[in-house]
């Protein structure tokens, strides 16, 4: 359940009063509404969407340290593991 | 509550501003000869055409010739990339070229709603001859017809095409082997993804063009590179990959296995399927297509198509085996293996 | 895409396969609750690689396939009136109602379109005062926000030919109806990363402790996946059962507050019947009182229904995790995706359109490892 997909800021704008903003997803852009993030971010965060909303903040932090972790586990991993 | 006057029917004089089709212009009297004098010709006109005959007079070529036939009811009918008209002669004389055919000539028959914008009209028309002179293909033949507003979706267009076929080069749908390469000539899912991105609802602004474009030239430089060691052709339109591969696995009683990352897809297509929730093997291409190819011929195949633009990101995508034959196979990256199947409908957005 | 495709890499996913069956003495029953982790684990065919150390039961966490057969129906009633744009998310579109389904409403005339977004719909009707507008409001708490906005929106906009029909589910007391069940085999749970997103993970606390199963925050990817079961089976093989979070780029413990503050302000807790399931009490989100107004059932007077689901289908058992779509009876034979007896074959992310489509070849040929 749940596409949540990741994507950056690019602006941020009001629309009546609700927070929306231009959102990029590898090259695609659409608009997102950003009220329930809207405190937290400025343009260039990352947040997670779904069905036009961001429902979350990235932690980029967070996710550079444990992708890092995964990935020197794995390098390990592929030296020591019989082929 | 105040009286509704009745729209009636329209007034039978025509109006001189002419920025929109009207019903008298499919009535076949003066206002039907303006517009193909002043709309169609100009675009579409060739010594053929120009005789405005009931039918084109075209010379035999000893042998077989090739003719398929399709119609195009495509919204929106201007996408990035390109519209209806370009679609149509593309499409059909791929389908030509995927039976090994030379294009020779094209039939466009267009059902017009009335109200339809004439310069939208004329946006289609030359594309269409822009489309039909690169492919050395001209319009031999059409007709036009108007219909009220609302019995159209602005316009739909039919091609029928005809081709030259080489006696010593017939690849079809039935001769694939096990053991044949899966050649796949260029990146999927740009066709599909730049009409999806395009419709009214979904509405993603991404850098996504259809990529319809004239794929003989491609077929051309496999024919003269491995003959008929190309057994199978085919242009993976409608329910994309996958579909054709099911096709032709079916057709030829093949197994197929994929190799997942041996497949291109172009950034953008794949965040828009990632934020939809599709599968990129459902998806549309109009300019790529599948060749089965004997296994010893695979390289001298795939090395001909890289030297065409079109071809240039060609690759090996898999192999035809004999087991489990009717069934396309993936191989993942992780070394699973997951079937690709045919969809029952149309793929639609998911929020799941 | 950043912070996705990285999770994709087939070399970290190849690490934590050894490192899961390394780490198991035994077989451990896993339950990923959410249809998307369905989706996934049975297009890479991590179910298989993982086979001699885990199972996994494929939860219910399919909003589409647990959306009651009732709800369905009011759907397609309202999608028929010639005075109704029906607006819904793609995925409703082929499930079958009784009758029929939202596409063979459309074929017949009825004005059905999909959205994205639920601000999509609240668009359509004001570029259409003349129609009225309903919006299908389907899913778990990560669409709630959502789907809470517009009818936020509609209110304060003053946009009168909006109304939803409301058919969400929450996960908790899913997950307590499984581990309650006396056929439960469940030893631990993948939760749903993006439920958690909005709505943090303290609600599976108390769970994890009375029902002393480890509960793993867990994302959508492979390696996401991967990771979560390998915690899952760690916390197994130490004898813990804690609360863990995965998908830490994604998830914090209190979730994000202003999206559950609105859902809890336009919405509250109801009894909801989960189809195939069974009534679950307050396991549902009814609109609040205050918003009566855009409630579609109250608009358009549709009251109760009661419904006979086809009983050929198993849809129940699936969802509960006690049947693998192959084995029922009907699979792949009475019941296809062309031709489905229950949601769990309609929807992408149901477990049996997801074996069939996927996995069924499964007999034909030895899995790789």
């Amino acid at each position: 359940m749940c596409l949540g997909i990741p994507g950056r800021i690019v602006d941020i704008r009001g629309d009546r009063g609700l927070p929306m903003g231009t959102v990029d997803f590898g090259g695609v852009r659409r608009e997102v509404c950003l009220a329930y993030v809207a405190d937290e971010v400025k343009p260039g965060d990352y947040v997670v969407v779904h069905v036009g909303f961001a429902i979350a903040t990235v932690d980029e932090a967070e996710a550079t340290r444990t992708y890092e972790m995964l990935r020197e586990m794995s390098l390990l991993d592929e030296l020591s593991a019989p082929q | 509550m105040a009286v509704i006057v009745s729209a009636g029917p329209s007034c039978p004089v025509p109006l001189v501003a002419t920025d929109r089709i009207q019903l008298g212009h499919g009535s076949g009297g003066k206002m039907s000869a303006a517009l193909l004098r002043d709309r169609f010709l100009p675009h579409l006109g060739n010594a053929v055409l120009n005789q405005l005959g009931d039918a084109a007079v075209l010379p035999v070529h000893g042998g077989d010739i090739a003719m398929s036939t399709d119609t195009f009811v495509v919204s929106p009918v201007e996408f990035p990339g390109g519209n209806i008209g370009s679609l149509a002669v593309h499409g059909t004389l791929n389908d030509l070229a995927m039976m090994g055919a030379r294009p020779l000539c094209l039939t466009a028959g267009f059902v017009l709603e009335e109200g339809l914008d004439m310069a939208l009209l004329d946006r289609v028309l030359a594309s269409m001859a822009a489309a039909a002179s690169a492919a050395g293909a001209p319009v031999v033949s059409g007709d036009t017809k108007v219909v009220e507003r609302g019995k159209a979706d602005q316009l739909y267009i039919n091609t029928t095409g005809i081709g030259v076929l080489r006696p010593e080069f017939r690849p079809a749908p039935d001769k694939a082997r096990p053991g044949d390469a899966v050649l796949v000539s260029g990146p999927i899912g740009s066709h599909g993804m730049a009409i999806m991105a395009a419709r009214e609802g979904i509405a993603f602004e991404a850098a996504i063009e259809s990529d319809a474009a004239t794929l003989f030239p491609l077929v051309e430089l496999l024919r003269k590179a491995v003959g008929d060691s190309v057994h199978v052709l085919r242009d993976p339109t409608r329910g994309g990959l996958a579909s054709a591969l099911n096709e032709i696995a079916a057709a030829s009683q093949v197994g197929v296995v994929l190799d997942d990352g041996a497949l291109q897809v172009p950034g953008p297509v794949a965040s828009v399927c990632d934020l939809l929730g599709l599968d990129v093997m459902y998806v549309a291409n109009e300019g790529v297509l599948v060749a089965f190819v004997e296994a010893s011929a695979a390289q001298p195949a795939l090395a001909a198509l890289r030297r065409h633009p079109l071809g240039r990101s060609a690759v090996i995508a898999g192999t035809a085996v004999a087991a489990h034959p009717g069934l396309v196979v993936l191989r993942t990256g992780l070394g699973g293996t997951r079937i690709v199947d045919m969809l029952p409908g149309d793929q639609l957005p998911r929020i799941c | 895409m950043r912070y996705l495709n990285e999770y994709r890499d087939p070399a970290l996913a190849r690490t934590l396969v050894r490192q899961i069956l390394q780490t198991a003495t035994r077989r451990w029953v896993l339950m990923e609750v959410c249809g998307g982790q369905t989706h996934t684990i049975v297009k890479q065919g991590l179910d298989e690689l993982l086979a001699p150390a885990v199972e996994m039961i494929h939860g219910p966490g399919c909003p589409v396939c647990v959306t009651s057969l009732e709800q369905i129906d009011k759907a397609l009633l309202l999608a028929a009136r010639p005075d109704v744009l029906f607006t819904s998310f793609g995925d409703m579109l082929r499930v079958p109602g009784s009758e029929c389904d939202l596409q063979q409403i459309r074929a017949r005339g009825g004005d059905v379109r999909v959205v994205y977004s639920p601000l999509d719909a609240l668009a359509l009707a004001i570029r259409h005062p003349d129609k009225q507008v309903v919006f299908f409001a389907v899913g778990f708490e990560t669409t709630a926000p959502a789907n809470a906005m517009a009818v936020w929106r509609a209110r304060e906009l003053g946009v009168g030919n909006f109304s939803v029909l409301v058919s969400h589910v929450t996960v908790p007391p899913a997950m307590i109806a499984i581990l309650d069940s006396p056929e439960n085999r469940v030893q631990g749970f993948l939760a749903a990363g993006h439920v958690c997103s909005v709505m943090g993970w303290t609600e599976y606390e108390p769970i994890a402790e009375r029902y002393r199963v480890p509960i793993v925050v867990t994302g959508f990817e492979p390696v996401d996946i991967l990771e979560g079961i390998a915690l899952a089976v760690r916390q197994l093989e130490a004898g813990r059962h804690e609360v863990e979070n995965q998908y830490v780029r994604a998830v914090r413990r209190a979730g994000t507050p202003p999206a559950r503050d609105l859902v809890y302000r336009v919405f509250e807790l109801a009894d909801r019947k989960w189809r195939g399931v069974g009534m679950i009490p307050r396991s549902g989100l009814a609109l609040r009182p205050e918003f009566s107004d855009f409630d579609a059932e109250l608009r358009f007077g549709l009251g109760s229904m009661e419904v006979d689901e086809p009983a050929e289908c198993r849809a129940g058992e699936v969802l509960r995790g006690t049947l693998k779509p192959f084995q029922c009876p009907a699979f792949g034979g009475r019941c296809t995706p062309e031709r489905p007896l229950g949601a769990p074959m309609v929807s992408s992310e149901g477990a049996c359109a997801a074996y069939y489509n996927y996995g069924r070849h499964r007999a034909a040929i030895a899995p790789e490892s």
